[in-house]
Parts: C-alpha cells; sequence; structure tokens
C-alpha cells in the first residue's frame, strides 16, 4: 500500500476493480449496448437486473472477453482487459455459466478441479495442495458428500454450488455469474446468493428475481434496451416509476421488515398503459 | 443417496481394478501371441526364442522361422499397435474438442483426399515410380483435404464446429467423385489394388516403414498429454473453457492439425481403417466413466487393432482379409448394441 494518497480520486480508483467507460456493442448494425458506464469498488456484489433482451447477458459477456466490444474500454485493477493474456485474466476473473453441456461426464471433484486450468503450465501435475485446495472448496459450498458422484446426478442447487466452487479454486479476484439463480427453488435461489456473499469476492451477478437482488446485492445497474437506466443502491435503482416504465408491471414498493431494502409487491390483472414507451425510459436515463 | 448408477462408488473401484489388471496382462501377452498366429506354424515359444536371439543375442537362430517372425509378423504387429493407438487416440480427442460424439478422424475428408492421392499415384505414375509412392500420394491427398477443412472453418466460435463437420463432409464427396472418375477410366489392375489399399492392410509393414508412423504418434500424442488439461476443460463448453483461459479456437484448431497429421501417416501407411477411432474411445468411456484416460485408450486402441490384424490374416486359411472390413463389421455391430442398450435404459 502507497502511504502518500495523491488525491482522494486517484484513491479511489486504486479501490476499483472494475471501471467500464462508454462500452458499445452492436451485433449486424443493432446496438445490443450503447454506452454504458459503471465502476465497482472492491468486495461489492453488483446485481445487473432488466427485463429479457436489456443486455445483461451480452454485457457480461464483454466483461468476461467472450465478445469484444464495438467501443468503450473496460479496465481492471486499472489495466485494459483487451491487453492481458487469456491466462492473466482467468487468473484474476472467474465466471459461472447457466448451463453445461449434456453427457457431462465428470464427477463433482473433478468439474471443479478444472479451476485449476490457468494455473497450471503444460508441465504441472496436479499436486497434494491443489487437491487440498479442491477439498477446500467442496467444504465451502457444502458439497463434501457428493465429490466422487457423478455431477449430472447433482440437484440444480448443487450444480450451480458445484460451479461456484469451481469458480473459487480458480481463486479470482472478480468473480462473474450469469442468472445463477435460474431454475433453482426459492431455497436454492437464497442460499446461491448468500454462499456469494460470504466468499469476500467482488462479484457481478445478472438477476431476474428484483426482491432476491434488493435484498442480497450492494449495488444494483438496471439495463433497458442496452441503455444503463439507473445504477446504484438498491434503494436508489427500485422505485415504483422506474420499474412501471422498465418491466410494464404495477407495483408498490415498501422497506422490507428484516433489511429495509426496497420490497417490491406486484399488482395483477393490469398493465400500466403506454408506461413502456422508449421515450420516457431514455429521458430518465439521461 | 441418489441413483445408484450415477454413482462412483466402491464397486466400481473393483472392476476398473479388474479392467486395469487384465489390460496389464493382454499389452505384456499380445507381442508374443499375436506374433504366433498366420499361416506359417509358429509357436509362442518361437517368437521368445528370437526375440531374445535378436535382442540380447541369446541362443541360436531359428532360420526361415526367424526371418518369419522378425521381418514379417513383428513389425506388422507393431504398425497394427501404433494406428490402432494413434486412430484412437486422434477420435478420443476429436471428439472432445468438437464435443461431437460421431467425431472421427476419417470425418473431416482425411481418408478420402488419401485415397485420392493414392488413386492418382496408381494411375497416372504406375509406370515409372516405386510402390513407396503411394503412401506419399496419400499423404499429401491427406494433407490437401485438411488444408483445405481448416481454411473453410473460420475462427467465428460459434459456427467453427458446424463449419468444419460440413466442410469436411463437402470435401469428402469431392475426393471421392474425382477418384472414382479416376478409377473409372483407368486399369482393372490399378482399381484392385487401390481397393485393397483403400480397406486397409498391415501386410506391407517392415521395419524401415515403421519409424515415421511410430515418431508421429509418439510425438504427437506427447503434445496431446502436455495439453491434456486443456482438452478436458473443453468438456465443459466453449464459452465455459474460455472462461478458463483456454484459446477456443486455438485449441481446437491444432489439436484438429495434429490429429489429422496421425491419420494422414496412418492411412498413407495402411489404408483407410475405419471405426476404430470412433469404438474405441466409446468403448473406453463406456468401461471407465467419468474418467479421461488418454494413455488408456491409446493401449486398448492399440491392443484391439492387433487382434484384428490376427483375425484378418486367420480367418481365411489361404488368404488375407482387409482389416477394414472387419473392424467396419465390428463397429456397426458394437453401434448397434450401444442403441440397443441406450433405448432399453430409456437414454
Amino acid at each position: 500500500m502507497a502511504n502518500v494518497k495523491p488525491s482522494p480520486a486517484l484513491n479511489q480508483q486504486d479501490n476499483h476493480v472494475l471501471l467500464v467507460n462508454n462500452l458499445s456493442w452492436q451485433l449486424a448494425g443493432k446496438a445490443i449496448l450503447s454506452a454504458v458506464d459503471f465502476s465497482l469498488a472492491e468486495g461489492k456484489m453488483l446485481g445487473i437486473i432488466g427485463p429479457n433482451g436489456a443486455g445483461k447477458s451480452s454485457l457480461l459477456r464483454c466483461l468476461y472477453r467472450f465478445i469484444t466490444p464495438t467501443s468503450g474500454t473496460i479496465e481492471l485493477f486499472g489495466e485494459q482487459i483487451s491487453t492481458l493474456s487469456a491466462k492473466m485474466f482467468a487468473r484474476q476473473v472467474a465466471v459461472v455459466l447457466q448451463d453445461t453441456p449434456h453427457h457431462f461426464e465428470m464427477t463433482t471433484s473433478q468439474l471443479i478441479a478444472l479451476g485449476l486450468t490457468p494455473h497450471k503450465g503444460a508441465f504441472d501435475f496436479t499436486s497434494k495442495r491443489d487437491r487440498e485446495e479442491v477439498t477446500k472448496a467442496l467444504l465451502k459450498v457444502g458439497l463434501q458428500d457428493k465429490a466422487n458422484q457423478a455431477y449430472e446426478s447433482l440437484s440444480g442447487g448443487e450444480k450451480q454450488r458445484a460451479l461456484i466452487a469451481r469458480a473459487i479454486v480458480q481463486r479470482p479476484k472478480l468473480l462473474i455469474l450469469d442468472e445463477p439463480t435460474n431454475h433453482l427453488d426459492i431455497r436454492y435461489q437464497i442460499q446461491t446468493l448468500e454462499l456469494l456473499r460470504t466468499l469476500n469476492i467482488t462479484v457481478i451477478t445478472s438477476i431476474h428475481d428484483l426482491n432476491l437482488a434488493s435484498a442480497l446485492c450492494d449495488e444494483l445497474l438496471l439495463l433497458n434496451d442496452g441503455h444503463c437506466v439507473a445504477k446504484g443502491t438498491p434503494k436508489t435503482v427500485l422505485t415504483e416509476q422506474r420499474i412501471a416504465e422498465v418491466f410494464d408491471v404495477c407495483c408498490e414498493i415498501k422497506p422490507h421488515p428484516q433489511h429495509g431494502n426496497p420490497l417490491i409487491s406486484y399488482f395483477y390483472g393490469y398493465q400500466t398503459p403506454n408506461a413502456a414507451d422508449v421515450g420516457g425510459v431514455d429521458e430518465h436515463s439521461k | 443417496m441418489s441413483t445408484a448408477s450415477k454413482v462412483f462408488n466402491p464397486q466400481r473401484r473393483l472392476v476398473e481394478y479388474l479392467l486395469y489388471s487384465l489390460l496389464m496382462g493382454l499389452t505384456i501377452l499380445t507381442p508374443f501371441a499375436a506374433t504366433s498366429f498366420g499361416a506359417a506354424t509358429i509357436s509362442v515359444v518361437d517368437v521368445f526364442s528370437v526375440l531374445s536371439h535378436k535382442l540380447f543375442s541369446i541362443g541360436e537362430s531359428l532360420g526361415v522361422r526367424e526371418r518369419i517372425i522378425w521381418e514379417l509378423r513383428l513389425p506388422r504387429v507393431l504398425l497394427a499397435f501404433i494406428a490402432g493407438a494413434g486412430l484412437s487416440i486422434a477420435g478420443s480427442v476429436l471428439q472432445t474438442v468438437t464435443r461431437n460424439p460421431l467425431a472421427d478422424p476419417y470425418l473431416f475428408g482425411i481418408s478420402s483426399g488419401a485415397s485420392f492421392g493414392a488413386v492418382v499415384v496408381l494411375t497416372l505414375f504406375s509406370q515409372s515410380v516405386l510402390w513407396l509412392s503411394l503412401p506419399v500420394g496419400a499423404f499429401i491427398g491427406a494433407s490437401i483435404s485438411v488444408v483445405m477443412v481448416l481454411g473453410l472453418c473460420g475462427r467465428n466460435l460459434s459456427t467453427q464446429v458446424e463449419r468444419m463437420l460440413l466442410s469436411g463432409v463437402a470435401i469428402s464427396f469431392m475426393f471421392g467423385a474425382m477418384a472414382s472418375l479416376m478409377l473409372y477410366f483407368s486399369s482393372p489392375q490399378a482399381a484392385a489394388s487401390v481397393l485393397f489399399w483403400t480397406l486397409g492392410s498391415f501386410a506391407k509393414a517392415s521395419w524401415q516403414g515403421l519409424w515415421l508412423p511410430a515418431a508421429v504418434v509418439l510425438i504427437a500424442m506427447l503434445i496431446i498429454l502436455l495439453n491434456k488439461r486443456q482438452i478436458v476443460a473443453m468438456r465443459a463448453g466453449d464459452e465455459t473453457a474460455h472462461t478458463l483461459g483456454i484459446n477456443v479456437s486455438h485449441l481446437r484448431l491444432n489439436m484438429l492439425l495434429l490429429c489429422s497429421l496421425i491419420t494422414a501417416i496412418l492411412v498413407a501407411n495402411c489404408g483407410g481403417i475405419g471405426f476404430i477411432g470412433l469404438m474405441v474411445p466409446h468403448t473406453v468411456r463406456l468401461l471407465f466413466p467419468g474418467r479421461y484416460p488418454l494413455l488408456l485408450t491409446a493401449l486398448v486402441g492399440g491392443l484391439f487393432m492387433v487382434w484384428v490384424d490376427v483375425l484378418a490374416r486367420t480367418l481365411l486359411s489361404y488368404q488375407e482379409l482387409p482389416v477394414g472390413i472387419i473392424t467396419s463389421v465390428m463397429g456397426s455391430i458394437f453401434f448397434l448394441f450401444i442403441l440397443a442398450s441406450r433405448s432399453a435404459k430409456r437414454i
């Protein structure tokens, strides 16, 4: 740590794991992401929310370099991510995706050991320490009894935890997840997100359930049509008007009795007339 | 506990231990036993004494039997082993990096390219050049088809595998048509020798012809083993493999190139032996579920090939069968069996 801090602005930059500047991505001439800006401080958990097709997955794919943005920059600890080698990048950023291929014949511990890949050269064998690391990750996600079981035989929640354990073994500084709560029942949804909070890693996750996002994320980023509509704490991002505009549903927001973050109750039977009008949303983002 | 069949339990361990021991035994016995089979009656003891005489100068020469063993049968057994091991490992790697269980070393137009090369040599240069030029022609043909497939498949990850397979099929048909056309206008002798070569045979094995396939298969196997971690990670899907720091497109193209090199050199030397690259990796996967035993796949493939060649030599008393016919028959029965067992399990 530097003992002389030149300016508060620079100091703040040091704490940033990720700095995204004016990020845009076009696919066949159509803008999927338009001028997205945000930064993420160390240890925070950021939830990317927004309707289907808002560009959540595309944004994440830009962040883990699966697609190259049309314009804009992404900095990881002050370095352009495009300048890092594939291996160096994978040592810092781990990703948990939604689905694995069918006929994926691996045991849970074999799957978790895949997380060692970026740390290993061609001549490195899996050492005793590596195996200990896999065991530790298994313990952390509570899958120690399933170590030698086929990954495909695990339940949805267990599979998700196994994938997170694989990411833990990767020893990342940033963990990116694409809708980790999909297809899980509410117990596993909460369990998965709470597990992420215990890891002490900076986390970015896309998430559909707004109440879950409100309860368990430090910060939220609301996307609509590739634009960043709002960002900040759940309290500032989740408002009745914004949800009506972006998701086209009526709702009432009250503080949650336990943690005080917004608790959304949806109204059924009618949609807000013309609320999701694009002009209105755009105005809001400006 | 969840479904018993999916759990890798201690019983499974025992089965695997038994399988390993069986394979070990086979590996030790095969060189002697396989060499003793054939038209001339030769005992395992003869093989043993010839080997000790040749390798360690112990004992006496056995004359004609020694020549049969040392100059004909032993190189043949070794070539069969190298071919089986090489094709199996190529098939296994290709199935993994393309995540297509039906990927096969021959799927990418290699064998038809090689056939075309062989046909060109046999029909256009049959008078002037030696027997040796057939493998050379076949290798050139195979290389051309591989270069064309690689050129056509592109770098776009989402379409790469599909384009690879489609361009392989297209090039396969193209070379097949050209080879057929040339054969149609050629002499019956040329057609017969091309046919025999296309069906595959180890009859031309010799010590001089052994070192190149051996070196290529060994070096390729070493490179594959050094990349094993990456290859295994490819099973998790392109996008996940990418997030594990793997250059997916590069790895896949490099592995295709490497497997093509193995296949091309083997096809050039022993003709087109089908189904080994499909059958052996599938069998090993069935026997050792949840593992990725590259060396074991090579070993099983090599042993299997040696014994198929023994069958080819001994099934008919005064004639040899092309090994390709036997492997194809076994392969089709094997896949029908898999199909039946899968529908029985409702998978």
